[in-house]
Order: structure tokens, then C-alpha cells, then sequence
């Protein structure tokens, strides 16, 4: 009896909270990656296996879906367009922002501290759906590549984010600078814009994901199909081969693989934008 | 004011100057339009170009409200906002800490499977929504297998529209679970681990532990994400637009409010570019927002001071 006992006492107690822990976290994992592998699967099977047997293995490579949707689906032409709206709002987004953000850290502006609640008050104002659509409307710019990238050039929250981070950046070197004969737009630019470069990276990546996947704007503002963005390219595409899975799947396939890819190398800079003051002290 | 040391006189400028785009960019396309949404509200604007608008006063509010079956229909569609936001917050809340509290634990992989978790949120709402759509589809694919072996089925997206809602929750909820998650993860961590040693040491087993030590001092976390995940919520209609449609019986606000202003037509539902009534709907949902934001708000705040002191 006490003998047993002391074995049970030595004994390295199985570890229940550890596999309890395990099973759950795999449970859930495969509620994350089966729809993606599902996905593939798919992506790579013809009509007719698809429709005998949906969830069967793929057993060969039918590079053809791949083709179709490249083709049928106007990818590189809507892509294209997203690259370009993407890439061309945030450009302007971030270079305004720069120019704003640093000035309110820094209270070279008057009124900086009110400045800085302008941004903040529009987490909680109204949506700006309507009047927006009239004012493009009004401008001339509805159905225009220009209006469409023109909507994503503001970002409140960026602004909030740079102008914490360029707090941490020490005061002294303004006054260093500026006694080494440095104007106020080449230290911004060529002296502050590197020291902030992890805060930039930050707000460059959150917004640029925005427009990305924005589906609500384009529908709303763009009717001309060589406008397109690649997601509503997509569900248009999903309403003409709806049933058509392989081939919808290797287009949604097409798209996301290299998102994934984006997603591991970014992955730090979405968290720390999305963490930013959620955090205190 | 700081100290300015960039130059003196016309130089002095220079900052005001290059401030100037940004604050004009986002006065004109983001606080000027939000604000004459609550203007827009009480006019019968339409979407298109040059038609002549006219100022109609409650009229709008009124007829949302309290005019025929199309104010029913609103009403539905508010409590159906209200439904999709006690859900995807509850659940979502809950679900978040507690994988966030499971992969806290020092175990091999955590990083793959927060990963993992994290995942959807940067696809977007046309992936996730295409993803779910093959995943859930009813002729043999995975899902249906699954319900296959308890002997069940379902038509999923395309049954009846209370199951079809029922989905879009659990899709909403997949696809935001991650965020939620990283927010409670990075406030765990900024808890120390001599606080869970000492209670260790003093006999607590590990509900004691998440009870007086990570509940209490989550708090911040806890604050934001229930606030995101409210606000978010409520707003959120993308996934709906994406997986069913305009469909009845599955309308919230958010989509009611597009449908009515930019026009969308599915089935036996037509609307028109009614935009001086989307407006109207903009501001009702707005008020739900700001209501039930502040109410959340208050409680937070009571017991932050409760708790941190």
C-alpha cells in the first residue's frame, strides 16, 4: 500500500492541462486550415470529381483550373488595378500623414492637442457612406479610378499610431539639426521618417490590407469592369461559374497563397497596429 | 507650442504648410461627409447626378419607423443587428481569452497555431466568404460530411434564413477570433510570472489563478476588445453581402442601410438609390451605436476603478 503510493508520489504526474490544452488547440486548428485545404483540394480536381465525390482527394494536378480562372476570371487585369489602387492610396495616405502626425507629437502647430482629437473623434462619428458617394458624385469622379483611390487616402488611426511613436523620438535632435543648417521638410523626411520606420511599417501594412480587400467601395463606385479591383472581379466571377467550384476555387486559391505568404512576413507589424493602445502602462 | 527651431518669420510657416493636405484630404472625405450624413437625413436626396433635392424634415426618421411593413422589416432588421452583435461579441469574447489563456502556456507550437488562428483576418471578407462557401457546401462537401456521420443535413447558406444567419455568425466569429485573440495575448504577457508564482506557491490551482491574478489585471484588454468587438459588430455586414446576399430574413442595418442607397435588387426585395432615407438609417444605427458604446463604456470604466483602484 504505501509502497504504490510513494511510486504514484515519484511518478511524474501525467500531464493533464498540457493535452487537454493540446486537443483543444487542434481542434480548433483543424476548424482554421480545413476550409483552406478544402480550398486546394478542390482547386485541383476536375468538374465532374468534384461533383461525384466533393471531399475526395485530388489524385493528379489539373493545372487547367488554374488557367480558366486566370483567363475567364480577368486576374492580371484586376489585379493589376488592385495593385495599383493599393499601392497608389497609400503612398499619398502615408506621406500626408508623415506631415501631420509629426507636427502634433512634436506641438509645432497651434492647436496640436485639438488637432489630435479630430482624428480620434471620427472612430465614433456617423458612417460617411452617403454624403461621401455625393460628394464624388459632385466632383465628377464616380466610376473614375481616381475618386476610388481618392476614398482611401485618410486614415485616423495611422495618425494616432505615428504621432504616439514619434514621441518616443528624443526632442533633442530637432535642435541638433536645425543648428546643422537642416530645414523642416528634408528632417522630417530624411532624419524622422527612418526612426519611425517600425510605427510606418505598422500603418503602411494595416492600411494597405484595407484597400486591398475592400469590397464595399468598389461596388458602390465602380461599374466599369476595366476598374475592377480583384475582389469584386472575384464575386462577379463567382456569379457567372457559381457552380463551377474548381475553377472558382483555383481563382480564390490564386489570390490567397501569396497573401499567405505577404501574411508570415507581415504578421509582426498587423499585431503591434493592432495592439497599439489596446495595452496600458 | 514648443519651441520651434527650424527658422523664423516666413520659414515659421513651413509646418502649417505640409500639415495642410492631410488635414484637407480627411476633413473632405472623411469628417465633412460623416457629419452631413446627420444633414442628408432630413432631405430626400437621391444618387443620381443633378436630380433636385429637397428638404422633408423627419419625414424619413418617420416613415423608417413607423410606416407599414417596411418599418417592420426595420425593426426586424435591428433586433437582427442586435442578435448578430450579442453572438459574435459573447462568443467571440469568450472563445478569444480562452485560447489566448491556452496558448499563453509555454507549449511547442503555440506559435503555428496562433498563427493559424490569426490567419483570416488578413484574406478579407470575398475570401473568407468564398472559403466558407465551398466549405459549406451541401452536396458532399467537408461540413456536410461531418453532419452526414450524426445523421443529420443541412442546406447551410442556402437553407432557411434563420439557419443561413446562424452561419454567418459562426463565420464572423472565425473570421475575428484572431484579432481578439493577439490583443489578450499581448496583455497576458504583460502580466509578470512572479504574480503566478506567488499564488502558486500559496496553493491556488489554476482556475484560483486565472480568477485573482489574469482576470483582474486583463482588464485593459478585456475593455478594448469588448468595446471592438461591439462597435465591430454592429457595424459589420460584409460577410453578408458576400455568403447570402440581400436576402430576407437576414438583413441587418449595416447592409439595410447600402441596399436602400445604392439600390439592390434579389428576389422578391427591390430598393431603390433612396439616399436621404439611407442617410436617416445611417443616423439611427449611429444612435444604437452610441448608446450602447457609452452604456459599455460606463460599466467598464466603474469597474476599472473597482478593480485597479
Amino acid at each position: 500500500m504505501s509502497a504504490t503510493r510513494e511510486a504514484v508520489l515519484t511518478k511524474k504526474p501525467i500531464p493533464w492541462g498540457m493535452i487537454g490544452s493540446y486537443v483543444i488547440l487542434v481542434f480548433f486548428a483543424v476548424l482554421y486550415a480545413g476550409p483552406l485545404l478544402m480550398l486546394v483540394n478542390t482547386a485541383l480536381k476536375t468538374m465532374p470529381m468534384f461533383m461525384k465525390d466533393a471531399t475526395g482527394l485530388a489524385t493528379e494536378f489539373h493545372v487547367q483550373n488554374f488557367v480558366d480562372a486566370w483567363n475567364k476570371a480577368s486576374f492580371p487585369k484586376y489585379l493589376l488595378n488592385t495593385v495599383l489602387y493599393t499601392v497608389s492610396a497609400t503612398a499619398i495616405y502615408i506621406l500626408t500623414a508623415i506631415f501631420v502626425a509629426f507636427p502634433i507629437a512634436r506641438g509645432y502647430v497651434k492647436y496640436s492637442g485639438a488637432l489630435l482629437t479630430l482624428f480620434v473623434i471620427a472612430l465614433f462619428l456617423p458612417p460617411a457612406l452617403i454624403p461621401q458617394f455625393q460628394l464624388i458624385l459632385g466632383l465628377g469622379l464616380y466610376n473614375n479610378p481616381i475618386g476610388y483611390i481618392m476614398l482611401f487616402i485618410v486614415n485616423p488611426i495611422g495618425i494616432v499610431i505615428l504621432v504616439n511613436y514619434i514621441k518616443t523620438v528624443p526632442k533633442e535632435l530637432d535642435e541638433a539639426a536645425a543648428l546643422d543648417g537642416c530645414g523642416y521638410f528634408r528632417f522630417v523626411l530624411e532624419i524622422v521618417t527612418p526612426l519611425i520606420k517600425p510605427a510606418i511599417a505598422t500603418v503602411v501594412v494595416l492600411h494597405a490590407i484595407g484597400i486591398w480587400n475592400e469590397i464595399i467601395a468598389p461596388t458602390i463606385y465602380l461599374t466599369n469592369k476595366d476598374y475592377y479591383p480583384i475582389t469584386r472581379g472575384l464575386i462577379v466571377f463567382q456569379g457567372v461559374y457559381g457552380s463551377n467550384w474548381p475553377t472558382l476555387a483555383a481563382a480564390v486559391l490564386m489570390l490567397t497563397f501569396p497573401m499567405l505568404i505577404l501574411f508570415l512576413f507581415l504578421q509582426r507589424y498587423i499585431i503591434s497596429g493592432l495592439t497599439a493602445g489596446s495595452v496600458k502602462g | 507650442m514648443t519651441t520651434y527651431h527650424f527658422g523664423r518669420g516666413r520659414a515659421r510657416w513651413v509646418p502649417y504648410l505640409l500639415l495642410l493636405p492631410g488635414i484637407f484630404f480627411y476633413v473632405l472625405i472623411a469628417l465633412g461627409p460623416s457629419m452631413a450624413t446627420a444633414v442628408y437625413s432630413f432631405t430626400d436626396a437621391t444618387g443620381l447626378k443633378g436630380a433636385p433635392v429637397h428638404w422633408v424634415g423627419l419625414d424619413n426618421y418617420k416613415e423608417f419607423l413607423f410606416m407599414g411593413q417596411a418599418s417592420k422589416d426595420n425593426f426586424a432588421a435591428l433586433e437582427r443587428t442586435l442578435v448578430f452583435c450579442f453572438f459574435v461579441t459573447t462568443i467571440q469574447f469568450g472563445l478569444g481569452l480562452f485560447i489566448a489563456v491556452l496558448i499563453n502556456q509555454n507549449l511547442k507550437g503555440r506559435n503555428i497555431f496562433r498563427t493559424l488562428y490569426f490567419m483570416p483576418v488578413i484574406l478579407g471578407a470575398v475570401i473568407q466568404g468564398l472559403i466558407w462557401s465551398l466549405f459549406l457546401f451541401p452536396i458532399g462537401g467537408p461540413m456536410a460530411r461531418v453532419l452526414e456521420f450524426f445523421g443529420t443535413r443541412s442546406e447551410f447558406l442556402g437553407g432557411q434564413p434563420s439557419e443561413a444567419f446562424a452561419w454567418v455568425i459562426a463565420i464572423q466569429i472565425w473570421a475575428n477570433m484572431g484579432t481578439t485573440m493577439i490583443i489578450f495575448l499581448s496583455g497576458l504577457q504583460t502580466i509578470p510570472t512572479e504574480l503566478y508564482e506567488a499564488v502558486r506557491i500559496d496553493g491556488a490551482n489554476s482556475w484560483q489563478v486565472f480568477q485573482n491574478v489574469t482576470w483582474p489585471l486583463l482588464t485593459p484588454s478585456v475593455n478594448t476588445n469588448l468595446t471592438l468587438n461591439i462597435i465591430g459588430s454592429l457595424q459589420a455586414w460584409q460577410l453578408f453581402l458576400v455568403l447570402l446576399g440581400y436576402r430576407n430574413g437576414t438583413q441587418v442595418l449595416g447592409y439595410l442601410i447600402y441596399a436602400t442607397g445604392f439600390g439592390q435588387t434579389s428576389g422578391s426585395v427591390t430598393s431603390s438609390f433612396r439616399q436621404g432615407y439611407a442617410a436617416a438609417a445611417s443616423i439611427i444605427l449611429f444612435l444604437l451605436v452610441l448608446v450602447i458604446g457609452m452604456a459599455v463604456q460606463t460599466i467598464l470604466r466603474r469597474r476599472e476603478v473597482r478593480i485597479m483602484g
